[in-house]
């Protein structure tokens, strides 16, 4: 404590006192003619200063002001190791933010852990009632609802716009906690009148002008008062970046509504579960219909983390995610090897400076730190100039629109993950790029004798390291921009823009009839074409990427009586499927309603795969437990049954009048002219009213597809941009390592040439040499890339393979060529090298 | 505390010779290194490179207290003066250095 306090209170005044103390002994001393000898003065300063100060801090602090005026003499270096650490950095952290916004991103609520949202009876959405039933139940804190994708006309005067509005319950901002920019949400006692508009709506429509708050809205011809704005960063209750325009009380009595529960205070998740099972048994009481709410209860977390357990869409894009951060850490990786490298020529060039101080009595641990602090002081600058460029690069992504039907935007912020990560980054950094360089100069000045050999050893390894981590990121950059030209192919085989997906669970009790279903289908389509804008509808079992059904069996032809075991994707479905689906026929016909006899529909790779030469259309054979012939009455283009990334496979369909089984799940879709999510209340309705008893399921087919491709499309473009940006970072590396590799051969070189070794014979020299170190990198670099690039296949299209030999060769080729035009100028320098200079140079 | 730098003495003795030479009252750097020399017959040569490392530390330890005076010849310099602490410690350190010093004649008498 007094040391402490004698420490804090003196220390100003020490460097002072001291100095007149050692002139006041130094005058006394000559005064006397004393033998006493004069030491260093510096030295005793020093040694007796380290006593009253704070050591470690002082020294850090005077390593990093040090370090910064050392760098500050080599503004290239400095600049090259900032735009290698800063990019790498920056796309690493851009990645990141996205990464974390997407998959862990938590709705604007509060405490959205204690929000579930519950789905009875294989409902996505319940009727208002049951929503007032179990806020009523007193079982949770409190119940609300939404009908998140609903569409308003939106009158503004002269125009009447359609604009993607959200309808909820009256609790719906005081239940959820949703915070409100200006003005406020609605309560209980409003009017259902009133309207509360997002950011960008209100930014975009009504120019950010305060003053909207109190005025009128013609929405669906009624007039309805703005009374508040959400604020910027607003997340929705679904996320991924949904982001609808507009907010109302639900107006219409019976607007299906997901369902979003509070758990009261210290209630688990299974006790919550539990009650809802109780509360749905009561509810099956309360409303008795043919299908039970009990049948199945769920309940999904909405956001962070647990939603990534809960919700199995996600675990491929958690997959994507993966990747793309390997990828970018291998960015990252070469970034600071560059750093590295380039510290390391910079150390050697300081070698005499550093056994200078050796030799004047710095200790090896002080000049270790001091070292290190320059690369701290690199990676630290690096580092903020990565985050700036994150948070432009977050933004631009984010602000690139994508090209889908629905209102998304992906509001990006440096959160404290984000900046958790950038420090974490910017440590190993250091770790990375100053360890190297400074435990080699001190090791150096120590074992002089050795230097050379080891340090020739630890540059090649670095070229070789380089080289090998470039080729693994160029491999997988190339991937992805191969799989960037073949976008537009990018295609799960169906419309996903203007198509629907309804999904219906009928009361199984009446429709244990086969034929019911059948009728019940009839009319459900003949009544969803009648509705305006509809252009097709059909019936399907399977709607792709939401389900399948795959079968091996024997098929046996009969025309030869050849048996082949096949194995394909399996659907049933009504005539109008590939219209609806906009799939087209490539021979042959669509089913009609009902078939004579057994029909069935296979895609291309069917027919290639299992048919030979036979003449598709009219072809027949005998197939599983049936003991007439199937024909085969037309085929179609195939379509991705899983994954965007897999190949062809062969497909069967059958016509939906003749299979056996009878499942009461179906499935329709059906083709819109107009946007699709404004006829979802239509649909919705249609087939609400056909069968009330009905679980229902309706909404784009992009929303629920859409994720298994989204990855593909933003990867593309991402991965793209990450390969060209590894190959621009890899490039530089090489140019500075293998320059410098030969500036450090100087003298080497000015012998030889005073020897008599000629220009062509050093160029050549340099150029193998380099070659060697190419083509080791490079056979290291394939090996680790075979095996690292095998995961995106996931997300390649298909044809696509991640040891496609097409891009290794383009790697191959790039590498060759940027390490050429890396050795070709310091191989210039070499022959022009200035003899004299050279033997003198040290 | 000294990270590096070995004193002239054993780090211990250098100390218990600068508490003795205050111990007559108090002096200057220059004037405590003349002290031991003296009293040592001209044996001891006591540098600054280590006396005043030395002094600062005690310093701090509080086993001396310094303060600003006049010399003899009207110079500004700066007094170091023995504290309580500090009697306290030189009493300590001379029976250590005597039981040392009498068991290292033991050993050497034998």
């Amino acid at each position: 404590m007094r040391r402490l306090f004698l420490k804090l209170v003196r220390r100003r005044r020490l460097n002072r006192d001291l100095e007149s103390e050692l002139a006041f002994h130094r005058e006394m001393a000559a005064a006397q003619g004393n033998s006493i000898p004069l030491g260093n003065t510096a030295a005793i300063k020093e040694q007796a200063f380290d006593l009253w100060r704070f050591n470690w801090v002082e020294n850090l602090w005077r390593d990093i002001a040090y370090a910064a005026r050392a760098l500050g003499r080599s503004p290239g270096l400095v600049l090259s190791a900032l735009l290698s650490l800063g990019l790498g950095i920056g796309v690493n952290t851009a990645m990141f933010s996205i990464a974390v916004e997407f998959l862990l991103s938590e709705p604007s609520v509060t405490d959205a852990r204690s929000v579930t949202y519950v789905r009875l009876g294989g409902n996505s959405h319940a009727d208002p009632k049951v929503v007032e039933f179990l806020r009523q139940s007193n079982v949770f804190q409190d119940v609300a609802g939404e009908n998140e994708e609903t569409y308003l006309n939106w009158n503004d005067g002269r125009e009447t716009h359609p604009v993607f509005a959200v309808e909820a319950t009256k609790n719906y901002f005081t239940a959820l906690g949703i915070p409100v920019a200006r003005g406020r949400g609605w309560m209980a006692g409003d009017p259902s009148e009133v309207a509360v508009l997002s950011h960008q709506f209100w930014r975009k429509q009504f120019h950010g002008d305060p003053s909207i708050l109190g005025r009128a809205m013609q929405l669906d011809g009624r007039a309805y008062t703005v009374i508040g704005i959400l604020p910027e960063a607003h997340r929705t209750l679904i996320g991924y970046g949904f982001s609808p325009d507009v907010y109302v009380p639900r107006y219409l009595d019976d607007t299906p509504l997901a369902i979003y529960a509070r758990r009261k205070p210290g209630m688990s998740v299974g006790e919550a579960r539990a009650a809802l099972r109780t509360l749905a048994g009561r509810l099956d009481g309360a409303f008795p219909q043919p299908y039970k709410y009990r049948a199945s209860v769920k309940m999904t977390a909405i956001g962070g983390l647990a939603r990534l357990g809960d919700v199995e869409e996600m675990m491929t894009a958690g997959l994507f995610f993966a990747v793309l951060l390997t990828v970018v850490g291998l960015v990252l990786l070469i970034a600071c090897i560059n750093v590295a490298g380039l510290l390391l020529a910079r150390s050697s060039a300081r070698r005499r400076e550093i056994a200078i101080r050796l030799s004047l009595g710095a200790s090896r641990g002080r000049l270790f730190q001091q070292l290190l602090a320059e690369g701290l002081v690199l990676s630290l600058a690096g580092t903020a100039l990565g985050f700036a460029l994150a948070l432009g690069v977050a933004r631009f992504l984010a602000s690139v629109p994508l090209p889908i039907p629905m209102p998304f935007r992906l509001h990006i912020e440096p959160d404290w993950r984000v900046v958790a990560y950038a420090a974490i980054l910017a440590i190993l950094t250091t770790i990375a790029s100053g360890l190297t360089p400074a435990w080699q100069s001190v090791k150096d000045s120590l074992t002089r004798d050795l230097h050379r050999a080891r340090k020739l050893r630890l540059r090649r390894g670095l070229v070789v390291a380089q080289i090998a981590v470039s080729f693994v990121v160029l491999a997988a950059g190339a991937l992805f921009l191969e799989n960037l030209l073949h976008s537009a192919a990018i295609s799960p085989g169906f419309d996903v823009r203007r198509t629907l997906r309804a999904e219906v669970h009928l009361p199984p009790a009446r429709y244990a009839d086969k034929r019911r279903i059948e009728l019940y289908v009839e009319q459900a389509l003949r009544q969803l074409e009648a509705i305006p804008g509809i252009e097709a509808a059909a019936a399907a079992r399977i709607v792709p990427f939401t389900d399948n059904t795959q079968f091996n069996s024997g098929l046996t032809f009969t025309d030869n009586g050849e048996e082949r075991e096949a194995a394909f994707h399996w659907n049933a479905v009504s005539p109008g499927f590939f219209r609806a689906m906009d799939i087209p026929i490539l021979a042959g016909r669509a089913f009609h309603w009902y078939e004579a006899t057994p029909a069935v529909m296979v895609n291309s790779a069917f027919v290639k795969r299992y048919l030979g030469a036979r003449d598709p259309v009219g072809c027949r054979f005998l197939w599983g437990a049936g003991k007439a012939p199937y024909q085969i009455v037309g085929v179609v283009r195939g379509t991705k049954n899983l994954t965007i990334g897999e190949g062809d496979i062969p497909q069967l369909y059958q016509p939906f009048t003749q299979i056996e089984e009878d499942r009461p799940r179906l499935q329709f879709v059906l083709r819109s002219a107009t946007p699709p999510a404004a006829q979802l209340a239509a649909v919705r309705q249609v087939l609400r009213r056909l069968e009330p008893a009905a679980g229902l399921e309706v909404a784009t087919l992009f929303s629920s597809v859409g994720l298994a491709f989204l990855p593909s499309r933003i990867g593309a473009v991402l991965m793209g941009g990450i390969g060209l940006l590894g190959l621009l970072l890899a490039a530089i590396g090489l140019y500075g390592v293998l320059a410098y590799s030969v500036t450090g051969r100087t003298q080497e070189i000015g012998i030889r040439i005073a020897v008599g070794a000629t220009g062509r014979e050093i160029s050549r020299m340099i150029l193998l040499e380099a070659g060697r170190l190419l083509a080791v990198g490079s056979a290291l670099g394939f090996a680790i890339a075979l095996i690292v690039t095998r995961p995106l296949s996931l997300f390649l299209v298909p044809g696509l393979s991640p040891s496609d030999p097409l891009s290794f060769a383009a790697v191959i080729v790039v590498l060759a060529g940027a390490g050429l035009l890396a050795s070709l100028g310091p191989a210039r320098r070499a022959i022009a090298v200035d003899l004299m200079r050279c033997l003198r140079y040290e | 505390m000294a990270k590096s730098g070995e004193p002239a003495l054993l780090q211990g003795t250098l100390d218990l010779l600068i508490l003795h030479a205050l111990q007559r009252g108090p002096l200057h750097g220059f004037a405590v290194a003349q002290t031991i020399h003296l009293l040592s017959d001209d044996v001891l040569t006591v540098e600054e490179g280590s006396l005043y490392p030395a002094l600062y530390r005690l310093e701090l330890d509080g086993a001396i207290s310094a303060r600003w005076g006049v010399s003899e010849n009207n110079r500004k310099a700066k007094y170091y003066e023995i504290t309580r602490r500090g009697r306290k410690l030189i009493a300590r350190q001379q029976e250590t250095w005597s039981r040392l010093s009498s068991a290292v004649d033991r050993v050497l008498a034998r």
